[in-house]
């Protein structure tokens, strides 16, 4: 029986959810909004599947009430870039293939974004360590590294627009 | 994970073994008893409170004794849940009494403890400090109320 | 049905937690949510600090301590200038989870909760630091020492909260040093160790050592630490206090590691830690 209204900006708009006191962002996003691109995969905040961007800092959604995002701007893997466009950190994935399964990727595109906005000509050890909140049971994670490493290179040159 | 410790008591073994199985004397001794009952010869039902930091909740448990050779060793075997079988819980124990000349009683105590679910899921080295902790608060108890009773 | 309030300040927070002895706390939410998805605790209502401003206060005291706020998150402690000393709180805070985690946890959170294997415990204990809490009988502070009491267990009671950690000043000549022994960046510790030292002309003046993950409280043996008084961060007396901590320290049996194990690699630890203390002071941290 849920019966707390939370308003919320998600991906630029503004959005209500009707949600109980124990309700993460993670299920709010997903299962009020459709926005499935977070994933739910330890629900316990280690593995950072449900990383998404929290009045822009990565958060985990899923470690997140809802209840406690009233008045918040939340940014989603599907609010990266308009509709049909990748931003630099998506793009740079894309070229370099550093996909698999794909589980993992939303929540290391979120947490790369955040990087390279912070931090714009990240070096590839800051990379590895902006990225030591995500868990990829599939790559080994070299392909995501050298690939994010690319868009810090390309944020920098253009001046850190991530 | 495996338990196991020993104290004594200054009481013969008949006594020891009389207390052990008084379900009054478990429910005065063991921390956190909130209910306990033989349901036949040689069976009981508790409830034991249990808090670890902010978790707190109520094992139902069944014990049931099952070789015994009287005063001198018993098997049990328990079974219990939390949270409506949110943690299930299984126990097999095996208690011996070794009457010394003195009078004395070592008591000593064995149990093979399983706890799969909710309680079990995070490896919590600290589950098995708490029994421990439980166990020797037992035996201070258990030892100071047969030792005043075999006084008397 | 869980509820959901936002106190706007400490004394209505302690009233509603005071009033329902089911609810609880929130501050960052990075264990008690997960705790609660893992339907390990339900509370009735769930207290949120966000909204207080005066959780989030920083200052400077008269005499040179530093009162960090309890809102306050490691990602923020994790980079604040602290002196030597003192510092030994930003050491620990970096080494937390990771960057994500460290945006929503927060010190107040992570102290009431007394995880043995947390950071900050033994950071806090070695720099000398005290907890202030607020409550429904009124504010009052506790040594770190004695704040943290058993396994996940504190001094805080019924209705109080964590308001804030006072850190005292490391003094002339101070150093500070926080390691953990993890497989995992960013995992619990196996074995954590703090410590501060204050040093006057290469000899030492003072000496708080306090190894974590290896008991219910941090373990410090302030005996042994004495001994290393007016001699250097290295011999004998050094590994004598290794020895003693290894002794003292009740360490769990889990999946991170075996008790034996842990008493094994305390004395190493303490070892490095005190190298890094007696090592020069770095310019960039």
């Amino acid at each position: 029986m849920s019966a707390l209204a939370v308003g919320l900006t998600v991906n630029g708009r503004a959005r209500a959810v009707l949600v109980d006191g124990r309700t993460t962002l993670l299920e709010a996003l997903r299962e009020n909004l459709g926005l499935t691109g977070a994933k739910r995969g330890c629900n316990q905040g280690v593995c950072g599947a449900c990383t998404v961007l929290l009045d822009g800092r990565p958060v985990r959604g899923c470690l997140t009430l809802a209840a406690a995002c009233e008045g918040a701007e939340v940014t989603t893997v599907e609010g990266l870039a308009p509709a049909g466009a990748l931003n630099p950190v998506q793009q740079a994935i894309v070229e370099a293939g550093a996909v698999q399964c794909g589980f993992c990727t939303p929540g290391i595109v979120m947490s790369a974004t955040a990087l390279l906005r912070e931090r714009p000509g990240a070096s590839l050890e800051e990379v590895r360590q902006g990225l030591s909140g995500n868990l990829c049971r599939c790559s080994g994670y070299r392909g995501i590294v050298e690939a994010v490493h690319r868009a810090a290179a390309g944020a920098k040159a253009t001046g850190g627009k991530a | 994970m495996r338990l196991e410790d020993s104290f004594t008591v200054r009481a013969p073994a008949d006594k020891v073994w009389a207390a052990l199985t008084d379900p009054a004397t478990i429910g005065r001794c063991l921390p956190g008893i909130e209910r306990i009952e033989a349901t036949g010869a040689d069976a009981y039902r508790a409830a034991i409170r249990v808090e670890l930091g902010p978790i707190r909740t109520v094992f139902n448990v069944q014990v049931e004794i099952r070789d015994q050779a009287p005063p001198r060793r018993m098997t049990t075997v328990t079974r219990g849940e939390e949270g409506t079988r949110a943690s299930v819980l299984s126990a097999d124990s095996t208690v011996e009494l070794d009457e010394r000349p003195d009078g004395t009683t070592a008591v000593r105590y064995a149990s093979e403890v399983a706890v799969v679910g909710r309680l079990g899921k995070f490896g919590l080295g600290v589950m098995r400090k708490k029994a421990e902790a439980l166990g020797r608060t037992f035996a201070d108890n258990f030892r100071a109320w047969v030792e005043q009773a075999a006084a008397a | 049905m869980t509820g959901f309030r936002r106190p706007s300040t400490v004394a209505e927070a302690v009233g509603l937690l005071a009033a329902d002895a089911e609810a609880r706390a929130l501050a960052g939410g990075a264990t008690l949510v997960a705790m609660m998805n893992a339907d390990l605790v339900a509370p009735s209502a769930l207290v949120s600090l966000a909204g207080i401003a005066a959780l989030r206060r920083t200052e400077t005291l008269p005499d040179g301590s530093v009162r960090l706020g309890a809102m306050r998150r490691h990602a923020e402690n994790a980079v604040m200038d602290l002196a030597p000393g003192p510092d030994v709180v930003r050491r620990a805070a970096a080494r937390i989870a990771n960057p994500v985690v460290r945006n929503m946890g927060t010190i107040g959170g992570s102290v009431a909760f007394a995880d043995p294997g947390a950071d900050y415990p033994a950071a806090l204990v070695a720099a000398g630091a005290a907890v202030e809490i607020a409550g429904p009988s009124g504010d009052r502070a506790v040594a770190a020492e004695d704040f943290f009491v058993d396994w996940y267990t504190t001094a805080l009671g019924p209705g109080e909260i964590v308001t804030g950690v006072v850190l005292p000043p490391g003094g002339a000549g101070a150093r500070s040093a926080y390691d953990k022994l993890v497989r995992v960046s960013g995992d619990f510790a196996i074995v954590s160790v703090a410590a501060v030292a204050r040093l006057e002309r290469g000899a030492v003046a003072g000496l708080r050592v306090a190894v974590g993950g290896c008991g219910p409280r941090p373990v410090r043996v302030a005996e042994a630490e004495r001994a290393l008084l007016g001699g250097g961060l290295d011999g004998p007396a050094a590994a004598a206090l290794g020895a003693a901590i290894a002794e003292a320290a009740d360490p769990p049996d889990d999946v991170r590691g075996s008790a034996a194990y842990r008493r094994r690699v305390i004395p190493g630890l303490v070892a490095r830690a005190l190298a890094a203390c007696a090592a020069p002071l770095e310019h960039a941290a």
